[in-house]
């Protein structure tokens, strides 16, 4: 055998892999993010728990039982809880007072426990614990995620619109329109936010809707601005070229054309904005301009809670494990979108590297 | 065409200067009617002041007067540099409360987006040198709790075990409280914490791109240390996306003070503009909106140049962004 | 040393550093004064330091809140008892400058003016002969009762024989300020380089948002007494804030603006808590020009469906009065009974009213400002009336000054939250709220029978035919017409540790001297 009949022979190329759609591509790089997928995950439970609300066997998040205030979370019926803790009040007053218990104190005691037996109202079960009204703070946590849910999706999304839009405008057209909408973005960031955000309640009345208005009002404007970054970058792109050659309408080149190539940052600016607009909403709350009574949403739970973190910690731990863990995943989701979206990451791959 | 300054940096400096001070007199002309629109005014209180008084004290300080006059009122005065008597703190003028609460706004956040800066840079670019190790991941898990838990549980949470628990430091007040400079900790490392996270998330990614980039293989291949690959290449590319984000941490340390001084009874700037919100203290609000639009525009400002600086690529045409 | 042992000796450090300095007193005073003139403020935190730094006629005892002798030393009243002459003490201002009747004729007269712009100034106008015309620019001062007939003796003729005449004149609209200072230095005379006082403490410093700070006035006629060395009055607004601050002993003494509401239950049980029902009114005030609650039978539909006792037992738990009156027992003056809890009646006179069931109620918004503690009793008042009459209130809070003009300006609310400080310890500052077209007659609550009772008791002299007749008043504006839902009178609160600290007593008016306070 000659040494070139030894060479082992190449086989043939393998096929090329069949063409994949960004999106598909994108979902395969995503897979591959372990903690990206556990946020999203997470964040259905989210959804499911949150949205699927009224449908779950909860407690009517806005009725108050006297009896039941600030008791901390069991798994025991309401009644027991309630007896021990006002048995353990007792053991500390009289300790602090050095005496045995009064004839009074005794018999309000035998009375609870008797109200305890009978009442089926104290068969309730609280598992996060209540309110200083005696709330079931397990069904105002799950009522108040759809707020703050609601929130920073529809603000999101308002914020989305308005930023990617006007930003692209901006970014194609450049010159007056350029200048003026940037002057525009420049102008809403300097005025008084608080100042506006109470003008534009009291103008417009205090519901859910004008809340999440009123934080979308200014949360588009940095997404504006990166959009208009972006677009500028892609302008001159051959892509552009070409379409333009072939007679597309600015709104056709903006929108079908450079709005896509955006969709990248775009997303990962979306995902990164939820958890602002939950903040922004419990900033509001803690200026108490958020939510209306009955109603509460995270931030003025945790807002409330911070209040008696001493005396009832659970008030604040369920609401603030909830927000955290809910923004913690948002976050950790946007990573991953970044990662698979992001076309000149080094991450995964089509290839793999 | 017109003959114009000759350098480039002086032309973009005046342009930008030019437009800077448009946006500037915009925002202080909405702001100025804005105000005007909410429901109340300065003067409302529980039990209602008599109309004549009302009056009386509304000739004195002009709001009777058309606001286009009152609007000209104001124009001349600032052009005086007079902020006018505040509505509200009737003793003060406008210009002291202002000049008394911008030193310890200004501390807390200078301090703030620092050591946020420092500490988030220097965090971030070990743990992406030790990606996947435990500093890489304890790390991380940290910056994410550090940007999702909201100021005003940090602050309380702080407080609680520091300066309640354990009398090591006091619990509020502002330098010139008894405990002097401790009374600063606090503050500062509450709204530092959500900063210096984020902008170690933001270089730990970045400085991974940039691990990997051709210029940073080649400094390598030609046999530099370690530290200098890092320090003079591998940063210099990696910071440029932590300096777009400073634009929005400054937005977000002005409304963070806010929060931290209501938690940390600091007498600053934002706490004072929100009284004066709350209040309608239409001249300290006005005062306030200056100093805010004039900070940020400066911010924006420095943020521009520091593009110029860390990416000569970026010309300082009217296309950067 | 541990980090423990180490927090004890800081601790140690601490406390003996505050032992030294024994005599200087912090505490927080709530939001920042809107001015350190007298003349013209109105709020509690603004009083608190006026009365450290100015003296009137007269002041307020520490134990009973009674008036007792301030700058005057003893005075004589006229058989028709509308004329007052006082002797004051030979004193001077904390500049050296001698205090003379003029100057108590120039501060009064200061209020008085239009120009002045004092909130106050119809405490003097509707009460001192001639002072109404000159406060609206009707007339000159020289006509105004109020004389200096010698250095030392003033002389003041009332309108009436005013039963509340000396407890009015330790307001602080009644204080002596130094004129001649206010002319010298314009706005500025109250900063601490150009102040006068001719209180048991002078000015020393003022940090806007910050702290006020007053050293002990050696020129005070009765400095021998004063036993503190300074107070700081702090400005902090957050409650919590200040507790915080309290339990960490960088504050002396816990005011109401340092006692959360929401941790009452840890607070009331502590050694240094103390409390004494006050006379401040907390209710809700109908807007009887609006439907439904242009029909009395709704009104009292409402009130009578609220147990005011587990409100006050189960969510207010700090000793609140509950009450269905309005002004509270004071005298000879006996609060009316009101309209007590009884739901069957209420559910009836709902059904008379045209809703059975509360089938068919109209919306209906209840109003209050800001604040977790309104927000809990808003709430409990939604859920008692949902399950008692079986109707839906929205609740609705507004930020402060959207919520003052909704109340007082444009009057678009049906139930708004309020509540009444007295300015003088006499039921006519409740009642008079009522009258038609009252500056502070946000209801627009109308009815001529009480306007001819309450014209009628102005012209009486205190006594049992006066109580009456302002008894009969209330009746027919709790009972009869339920203008309003009173729900409880406030407990007036505070923390401080009797054994370091004396001259601080819980009193009904909620009035502390600073001039009575020492450490011990």
């Amino acid at each position: 055998m000659t040494p070139m009949e030894a060479l082992p022979v190449p086989a043939a190329p393998d096929p090329l892999p069949p063409p994949v759609s960004p999106a598909a591509v994108a979902w395969r790089r995503l897979r591959g993010h372990r903690m990206a997928l556990a946020s999203l995950v997470l964040l259905a439970l989210y959804a499911l728990l949150c949205l699927g609300a009224p449908l779950l066997p909860l407690h009517p998040y806005a009725e108050q039982v006297l009896a039941h205030e600030n008791l901390p979370p069991s798994f025991q019926p309401a009644g027991i809880t309630l007896l021990a803790t006002r048995e353990a009040e007792l053991r500390q007053l009289l300790a602090a007072e050095q005496r045995p218990a009064s004839p009074r104190e005794r018999t309000q005691l035998a009375g609870l426990a008797r109200a305890v037996a009978s009442d089926p109202v104290h068969r309730r079960i609280y598992l996060l614990g209540t309110d200083a009204l005696g709330r079931d703070l397990l069904s105002r946590l799950l009522y108040g995620g759809r707020i703050s849910i609601l929130i920073g999706l529809l603000g999101t999304v308002t914020a989305m619109l308005l930023g990617v839009a006007l930003g692209s405008i901006a970014g194609y057209a450049g010159g007056l329109l350029d200048t003026v909408i940037m002057r525009g973005v420049d102008i809403l960031f300097g005025l008084p936010y608080l100042l506006v955000v109470i003008i534009l309640m009291a103008l417009f009345g205090r519901s859910v809707f004008n809340l999440f208005f009123a934080v979308a009002l200014l949360s588009w404007l940095t997404l504006c601005r990166v959009v208009r970054g972006q677009v500028i970058g892609l302008r001159h792109a051959e892509f552009v070229t070409a379409a333009r050659a072939m007679g597309a309408s600015p709104a056709r080149i903006v929108f079908r054309h450079l709005t896509p190539n955006t969709l990248g940052v775009i997303v990962v600016f979306a995902t990164l904005m939820v958890p602002e607009f939950i903040m922004a909403e419990s900033f509001l709350s803690f200026l108490g301009l958020g939510v209306s009574a009955p109603l509460a949403s995270w931030g003025s739970l945790v807002a409330d809670g911070a209040a008696v973190m001493e005396l009832y910690p659970w008030q604040l731990l369920g609401p603030a494990v909830a927000m955290t863990g809910f923004l913690f995943a948002m976050n950790f989701l946007g990573d991953g979108l970044r990662d698979a979206l992001d076309p000149q990451s080094r991450r995964g791959g089509v290839h793999g590297r | 065409m017109k003959r114009g300054p000759k350098s480039p940096m002086l032309r973009f400096l005046l342009r930008r200067g030019l437009s800077l001070a448009a946006t500037l007199f915009l925002v202080i002309t909405l702001a100025f009617l804005l105000i005007r629109l909410a429901p109340g005014g300065p003067f409302a209180s529980e039990k209602q002041l008599p109309p004549e008084i009302l009056a009386s004290i509304q000739r004195r300080y002009h709001l009777d007067e058309s606001v286009p006059r009152q609007y000209l009122r104001f124009l001349g005065d600032l052009a005086h540099g007079d902020l006018g008597p505040s509505y509200r703190y009737q003793d003060f003028s406008v210009d002291e409360l202002i000049r008394d609460a911008l030193p310890p706004s200004m501390t807390i956040g200078a301090l703030a987006l620092l050591l946020a800066l420092v500490g988030g840079v220097s965090l971030g670019t070990l743990a992406a040198l030790r990606q996947n190790s435990w500093l890489d991941y304890t790390a991380m898990a940290l910056a994410v709790v550090g940007i999702s838990v909201p100021l005003f549980v940090l602050g309380p949470l702080f407080k609680l075990g520091f300066a309640l628990r354990h009398p090591w430091l006091p619990t509020s007040g502002w330098i010139d409280d008894r405990r002097g400079w401790l009374t600063l900790i606090l503050p500062v490392a509450t709204l530092t914490l959500p900063y210096l996270a984020g902008i170690a998330r933001l270089t730990r990614a970045s400085v991974l791109e940039v691990l990997r980039s051709d210029y940073v293989r080649a400094a390598r291949a030609k046999g530099l240390s370690e530290p200098v690959v890092v320090l003079r290449h591998v940063l210099r590319g990696a910071l440029l996306p932590v300096l777009s984000y400073l634009g929005p941490a400054c937005a977000g340390i002005l409304t963070g003070t806010v929060v931290v001084e209501t938690i940390f009874a600091v007498p600053g700037l934002g706490r004072l503009s929100v009284q004066a919100a709350i209040n309608r203290d239409y001249t300290l609000i006005m005062g306030d909106v200056i100093v805010f639009a004039v900070l940020l525009v400066l911010m924006n400002f420095l943020v521009d140049l520091g593009y110029g600086f860390l990416d000569p690529r970026i010309g300082h045409g009217a296309d950067a962004p | 040393m541990t980090a423990g042992r180490g927090a004890r000796w800081v601790l140690l450090a601490l406390l003996a550093a505050r032992a030294l300095c024994a005599q200087d007193f912090v505490f927080n005073n709530g939001p920042e004064p809107q001015s350190l003139d007298p003349a013209r403020t109105s709020g509690v935190p603004e009083t608190r330091i006026s009365d450290a730094l100015f003296e009137g006629l007269v002041v307020n005892d520490a134990r009973t809140g009674a008036p007792v002798p301030g700058l005057a030393e003893r005075w004589t009243i006229s058989p028709d008892l509308k004329t007052y002459t006082f002797t004051l003490r030979a004193t001077t201002w904390s500049d050296g400058t001698p205090l003379t009747a003029q100057d108590v004729v120039d501060a009064w007269l200061r209020v008085l003016e239009p120009r002045t712009g004092a909130p106050y100034a119809y405490l003097l106008g509707d009460s001192i002969q001639g002072a109404s015309a000159f406060s609206h620019g009707r007339g000159p001062a020289a006509d105004v009762a109020i004389r200096a007939l010698d250095p030392r003796t003033f002389r003041v003729t009332f309108v009436g024989p005013l039963p509340y005449a000396l407890a009015m004149l330790t307001h602080n609209a009644f204080m002596v300020t130094p004129s001649f200072a206010v002319r010298r230095y314009g706005p500025g005379w109250t900063r601490p380089g150009h102040f006068v006082g001719n209180g048991p403490y002078v000015l020393k410093a003022w940090k806007p948002q910050n702290k006020v700070v007053v050293v002990k006035n050696p020129r005070y006629w009765d400095a021998r007494d004063i036993h503190l060395a300074s107070i700081t009055f702090l400005a902090i607004e957050d409650q919590n804030v200040a507790y915080d601050k309290y339990l960490a002993h960088e504050i002396d003494y816990a005011t109401e603006d340092a006692i959360p509401t929401a941790r009452i239950d840890e607070i009331r049980l502590r050694p240094d808590y103390h409390h004494v029902p006050g006379s401040t009114v907390y209710y809700f005030l109908f807007n009887v020009t609006r439907k439904p609650f242009d029909d009395v039978r709704v009104r009292k539909a409402l009130a009578m469906a609220i147990d005011r006792q587990e409100l006050v037992d189960g969510v207010l738990k700090a000793g609140e009065v509950a009450t269905a009156g309005f002004v509270p027992t004071m005298g000879g003056f006996h609060t009316t009974r009101g309209n007590a809890f009884d739901l069957d009646q209420a559910r009836r006179l709902l059904a008379q009213a045209g809703y059975p069931g509360g089938r068919g109620f109209p919306p209906c918004t209840v109003v209050y400002n800001t604040s977790a503690r309104h927000r809990t009793i808003c709430e409990w008042l939604q859920q008692t009336w949902r399950r008692g009459l079986g109707i839906d209130v929205q609740l609705q809070n507004l930020e402060w000054n959207t919520f003052l003009d909704t109340k007082q300006k444009t009057h678009a609310f049906q139930l708004a939250r309020a509540s009444w400080l007295a300015d003088y310890p006499d039921p006519s500052n409740y009642l008079d709220l009522f009258r038609t077209g009252a500056g502070n007659n946000d209801g627009r609550y109308s009815n001529p029978a009480f306007d001819r009772l309450m014209a009628r008791a102005e012209t009486l002299a205190p006594g049992p035919v006066r109580d009456r007749t302002l008894e009969q008043a209330e009746t027919l504006l709790v009972d009869q017409d339920q203008a309003l839902i009173p729900l409880f009178f406030y407990v007036n609160k505070f923390l401080l540790d009797d054994r370091r600290w004396g001259g601080i007593y819980a009193n009904t008016i909620d009035i502390h001297h600073p001039r009575w306070w020492f450490a011990r």
